[in-house]
């Protein structure tokens, strides 16, 4: 038996009743009186100058009450495009309008004069000196050798000065850089532990493959959108759909220059975010321009279509993966080159690559990424960013190696998991995490161990690594006389946050979860909350309440302490009541009585604090096993079996946990089986769900979760972030699972129908 | 362009309203109505957020033209708790956690329940085809799933 | 969404006379129209909508064996019918192909062919039904055999004015079969489409037809291949040469969702598997 009676039990989630009746106000629903209709005019091209925008016919359409360009950014920050656009979608102006129709027909009426120019979407080819440069200079070319030796040469040749410190520094660096120049480079990041080329040497088994992962959007159901009013003092009002309130503030503030005062910004129930919905230009400064412009309020809503063009989904990328091993089953060395896909901006994810390390030993290993540039719209974060890219290649590459050296693909992973006390990089140790217990769950779940499979089935099994985020929030609970309990924030819940928090107040106040009640502030009234991303909420807001309740437990026991005339050593809160330890006949004051005593005194309401920063949060995993079917006629393949486990630390509510396991699962899934964001010299091609698959509950069988729990010493009751973790193995589940029914590897994903028969007739079928 | 008379019946409640054809039923009930249950997800028909029932059917309200709803039933996600009581599919969605970000939620409720007028007796496999038209990002399915089987069977033995 | 003038005609002759008129467009389920003027690549200054005119829906078996459908009979309907699931299953599998329930509640069978995509579910299991299509215009009626309705994609031979009233299947086959080409399991368009209908006489094939969708600029019945199976029984050599030739009759795209050379394939591959089944169920 658990020693807690709240946190640790499944519970209704607070907004429960809100959610299952339509009454909760997400961001398209925010319709204050006088609310004008705002559309973002988008570049038609994928690569373009812009040499003129007429704006003549539009602003003559009855219903049009404001038309802005970049000329209406008073601070000149980047809004809108101005002499050049790099992808299809790309903001040029944006209109407000009294009805949605006249916005749209006013959009089009926009006439914008472009001279095209050569598009280039693939990373392959970006990196090429053929490609168009899309910055327009060399400046974003990778660092080379040649360049290197370049610097070297010039430095040796003056006598005068004496640059030998500066000449062994770059002589150093020279190893790390590869031979090739790299073009259209928007970043990049270089690793290396120990000696791979010696790890390879030693190696009895060396696999090397090249892993090609699309780009996928998050797809949060709920488009984009936010309401801005500004009033006539200058005070802005915006209700967004964020994930981060309190950054989405700064965000305008620096973007428009004005102080973060003049802004408050409402958090809308959020339909879905999963990392994507932190951006700031998109829908939230084209409001606020146009409201301030037009002096109403006025709501930006992006279509699906926009989503899919001028979102910030995940970044492709390419992996260049090889990995040593030992015939007993040792890995030795892994070394990695990554093309991340990161659109017109930089950003993608690429220290990610790193993640190829997984959770093995691996004394060798050498990791060398690059972000690259094409004409596609920048990229954000989705579901632990960069890492089941990463790990697809990774543990794809494992089971390779496994079959090679006759391994079974768990006990290899087991044999090379890290321990607690290994060391890892950057001098610290591996802390104490459920690897190997989350991957023998999963095996024992799925029967793994005595599976058995038909013609054309097959079992993959894949591990994936994460830790969650941590940042600063504050909470404040107050008790009431009815013995209820008041909880006051600023972070958005990230579905089923706000219970998780609940639950821990109840559960230090010692009352019933019912009598929580939880509210969510503006930035004007609440104390500055983290976003809500990088799985944090749970582990920072989770210990934030902590530190609240016991500070106004404290609060009770004092305030006890004077009504009992007892010493409050004496006093203990237990059902909601303080008692007095082995008094006989025993004596109490319920939470109400005092609440209300407090009142009517001296003490005032019974008020609690909490402020936390951060803390070291401890790695988790996912393990998951799939069985799969597969046609070979067709190529089709359908899951038939799909087993997900997860060390979360501690569950805290685990209905909810559970679920984040299984929607993230099924998010691994779409992108291994049916996901992808295409590109042609227009641009993106698949922007809406007929041809951007996302899996329907037609596609998928019952996720099976397993909830496994070793404690983060620093998570409240040991609870791990648990949102990201499960997307991470799931790629390389399904293609592990491919494999082993029908015997080729896909390297490249979606593993859709055509890929699969064409690697069938290339492997001789 | 001619705006049309309108006449929508919503919840038991009767609209009449001057509208424009160009109009869908679903911009019609949430801007003119001021009904929000109901969301939109995609407006293209492929995400199923904006279901509603006309006349029995579940039908994707973003491509229905209002002026082809008039006269007709109409029940949205407002209409479907009565008397303070929740309709046995929102209360199933609430006990096995069928929804998390709560988007997609209105328009998988209102599926399940014409689904489930329709004939209760579906097996697992039946409900996950028959509510393909209906995305959700967060759940994977399972619990949703498990919460559509529940009601179902709850209708079922008391009907 | 441009506006647009919205007219609800009660006689058909009424919505005809509006129909010809330039920039007309008419409207039966709406969810092909809608999305088309919602993307713009329809703008059109009048919408005529049918489904105040009565006799164009239902589907009535007649005296003869033949089927009756209307062609404002919705799309969910046709698929749930028991006299078409009985004796035209493959366009009954057809129309349970077509988007979700919510949408097949308001998609007509009509909408589906005048849209006249390559790609439409229900259109190779009409092929297969040898389908004839009754049309109304403003100079009368007139029928034309659906595999002579299509011109090419979107296009198809009707003149201005003229709407598609009925569609009339006569003689049922014994057995037919329809799979579609995909990735999801619902919600998808095809990606090719392949029906097939037999009658057999003591195991022998008196009569087949294979219907293909989204390989050629219109729908198109695989006539080579059918006429290998006409008096033979089906032999696994048989079913072989049957699913070359449709595939040889395919003339298909490259696109995003596949390659001309994917979808030809998959039509030698589906056409050996409906055609099985459909000999399997006569």
């Amino acid at each position: 038996m658990s020693e807690h009676t709240v946190v640790g039990q499944t519970v209704a989630r607070v907004d429960a009743v809100e959610k299952v009746t339509g009454a909760a106000q997400y961001g398209a629903d925010v319709h204050p009186p006088g609310m004008l209709y705002g559309k973002i005019v988008r570049s038609k091209h994928a690569h373009a100058n812009i040499l003129g925008i007429d704006t003549t016919e539009a602003e003559k359409l009855p219903g049009v009450k404001a038309i802005i360009t970049q000329d209406d950014v008073p601070s000149g920050r980047r809004v809108f495009a101005t002499d050049k656009v790099l992808y299809l979608g790309e903001p040029l102006a944006a209109v407000a309008a009294t009805d949605p129709d006249v916005a749209e027909e006013a959009a089009e009426l926009i006439k914008i004069d472009y001279e095209v120019l050569p598009v280039v979407q693939d990373v392959m080819e970006a990196i090429q000196p053929s490609a168009p440069r899309l910055h327009g200079d060399d400046t974003k070319d990778g660092p080379n050798r040649r360049e290197i030796a370049t610097q070297i040469r010039r430095l040796s040749r003056d006598k005068e000065n004496d640059h030998s410190n500066e000449i062994s520094k770059l002589e150093s660096e020279l190893d790390n850089y590869p031979d090739e120049v790299y073009y259209n480079i928007s970043a990049e990041s270089h690793s290396e532990a120990g000696d791979v080329e010696k790890g390879f040497a030693e190696s009895d088994v060396v696999v090397e493959d090249t892993y090609v992962i699309p780009r996928v959007h998050q797809t949060y159901m709920e488009p984009h959108v936010s309401v801005a009013s500004a009033d006539s003092s200058g005070k802005i009002t915006v209700w967004a759909s964020t994930q981060g309130p309190f950054a989405i503030r700064s965000g305008i503030a620096g973007t428009l220059g004005i102080p973060l005062t003049q802004i408050n910004v409402i958090g809308t129930t959020m339909g879905g975010g999963f990392g994507g919905r932190f951006g700031v230009i998109i829908t939230h400064v084209p409001a606020v321009l146009l409201s301030q412009k037009t002096g109403r309020p006025v709501r930006v809503q992006m279509t699906r279509e926009e989503e899919f063009t001028d979102g910030r989904p995940a970044p492709g990328c390419v992996i260049k993966l090889k990995t040593g091993a030992t015939k007993d089953g040792h890995i030795l060395a892994r070394q990695a080159l990554a093309f991340w896909d990161s659109g017109s901006v930089s950003g993608a994810s690429i220290g990610s690559t790193i993640r190829v390390r997984g959770v093995y030993k691996i004394p060798n290993l050498k990791v060398d990424a690059y972000g690259v540039h094409t004409n596609k719209s920048g990229t954000a974060a989705y579901r632990a960013p960069g890492a089941p890219q990463a790990i697809f290649a990774g543990e794809s590459q494992l089971d390779e190696i496994a079959e090679r050296i006759g391994m079974d693909p768990v006990e290899f992973r087991l044999m090379n998991m890290r321990e607690e006390g290994d060391p890892v990089p950057a001098g610290a140790s591996e802390p104490k995490v459920g690897y190997k217990e989350t991957l023998q769950a999963v095996a024992d779940a799925a029967g793994w161990w005595d599976r058995e499979a038909g013609e054309n089935q097959g079992w993959g099994v894949a591990v994936g690594d994460w830790t969650n985020g941590c940042g600063p929030g504050g909470v404040y609970v107050s008790v009431h006389e009815d013995g209820s309990v008041r909880i006051f924030h600023g972070s958005m819940d990230i579905t089923g946050t706000d219970t998780a928090i609940s639950q821990i107040i109840a559960e230090i106040l010692t009352v019933p979860y019912e009598s929580v009640t939880i509210r969510r502030g503006d930035t004007d009234s609440a104390p500055y909350s983290t976003g809500s991303g990088g799985s944090v909420v749970t582990f920072t807001m989770g210990n934030t309440a902590k530190l609240a309740a016991e500070d106004a437990h404290q609060r009770v026991l004092e305030l006890a302490s004077e009504r009992l005339n007892m010493n409050v050593d004496n006093l203990e809160l237990r059902d909601g009541a303080v008692h007095v330890v082995s008094a006989d006949p025993p004596k109490s004051i319920s939470l109400g009585e005092l609440a209300a005593y407090s009142l009517s005194t001296t003490g005032g309401p019974i008020v609690g604090k909490g402020s936390f920063a951060r803390q070291p949060s401890t790695p988790a995993l996912a393990a998951q096993i799939a069985k799969v079917e597969v046609d070979p006629g067709t190529g089709r393949t359908r899951v038939l079996k799909l087993v997900a486990s997860q060390d979360v630390g501690f569950a805290i509510n685990p209905m909810a946990v559970e679920g984040q396991i299984e929607g993230g699962t099924v998010q691994g899934y779409a992108w291994a089986m049916m996901e992808e964001m295409q590109y042609g010299d227009d641009g993106n091609i698949n922007p809406g769900f007929v041809d951007y698959r996302v899996p329907t509950s037609a596609d998928l069988p019952t996720v099976e979760s397993v909830i496994v729990e070793v404690p983060a010493p620093n998570g409240p009751y040991g609870a791990k972030g648990v949102g990201e973790p499960p997307i991470t193995p799931t790629l390389a589940t399904m293609a592990n699972a491919v494999k082993d029914a029908i015997g080729v590897r896909i390297t490249e994903l979606p593993i859709k129908p055509e890929r699969v028969v064409d690697a069938l007739k290339s492997n001789g079928h | 362009m001619a705006k049309h008379h309108v006449n929508l019946k919503v919840n038991g409640d009767e609209h009449d309203l001057l509208i424009e054809p160009r109009k869908t039923l679903l911009a019609v009930l949430r801007d003119t109505v001021g009904l929000t249950g109901t969301k939109e997800g995609c407006s293209t028909g492929d995400c199923g957020a904006c279901t509603v029932i006309v006349d029995g059917k579940a039908v994707t309200s973003c491509m229905v033209l209002a002026v082809t709803a008039s006269g007709k039933e109409i029940t949205t996600i407002e209409g479907l708790a009565s008397d303070g009581e929740l309709h046995p599919v929102q209360q199933a969605f609430i006990n096995t956690g069928g929804y998390q970000c709560g988007f997609c939620t209105p328009g998988f409720i209102m599926a399940s329940k014409a689904l489930i007028d329709e004939n209760p007796d579906r097996s697992e496999e039946e409900f996950r085809h028959a509510l393909g038209g209906n995305i959700c990002r967060c759940t994977g399915y399972t619990k949703i799933l498990e919460a559509v089987l529940k009601a179902a069977e709850e209708v079922s033995a008391t009907a | 969404m441009k506006n647009f003038e919205f007219y609800e005609p009660t006689t058909l002759a009424e919505a005809s006379r509006l129909f010809a008129q330039e920039h007309a467009q008419l409207l039966a389920g709406g969810t092909d129209i809608i999305i088309g003027m919602k993307a713009l690549t329809e703008a059109p200054q009048s919408v005529i909508s049918l489904q105040k005119i009565p006799g164009l829906a239902g589907i009535t078996a007649e005296a003869d064996g033949s089927i009756s459908v209307g062609a404002m009979a919705k799309v969910r309907e046709v698929e749930l019918s028991p006299d078409i699931q009985q004796h035209h299953t493959a366009l009954a599998e057809g129309a349970a192909e077509i988007g979700s329930i919510q949408i097949r509640n308001l998609a007509t069978i009509g909408g589906n062919i005048a849209h006249a995509s390559p790609a439409a579910d229900t259109v190779a299991g009409l092929l297969v039904a040898d389908a004839q299509v009754d049309i109304a215009g403003e100079d009368g009626e007139r029928t034309v055999p659906i595999n002579e309705l299509f011109t090419g994609p979107g296009q198809t031979v009707l003149a201005p004015g003229e709407i598609i009233t009925r569609f009339r299947l006569p003689s049922p086959t014994s057995g037919s079969h329809y799979i579609k080409h995909k990735i999801r399991e619902v919600m998808d368009l095809a990606f090719i489409g392949v029906a097939a209908a037999v009658n057999l006489e003591n195991g022998v094939i008196t009569n087949a037809r294979i219907g293909l969708a989204a390989v050629a600029p219109t729908p198109i019945r695989a006539t080579e291949a059918e006429n290998l199976l006409a008096g033979n029984e089906l032999t696994p050599e048989l079913l072989a040469q049957v699913g070359e030739a449709a595939a040889a009759a395919a003339t298909p795209i490259s696109d995003l969702r596949c390659s001309a050379e994917h979808r030809t394939e998959m039509v030698d591959v589906l056409t050996r598997r409906t055609l099985q089944t459909a000999v399997d169920r006569a």
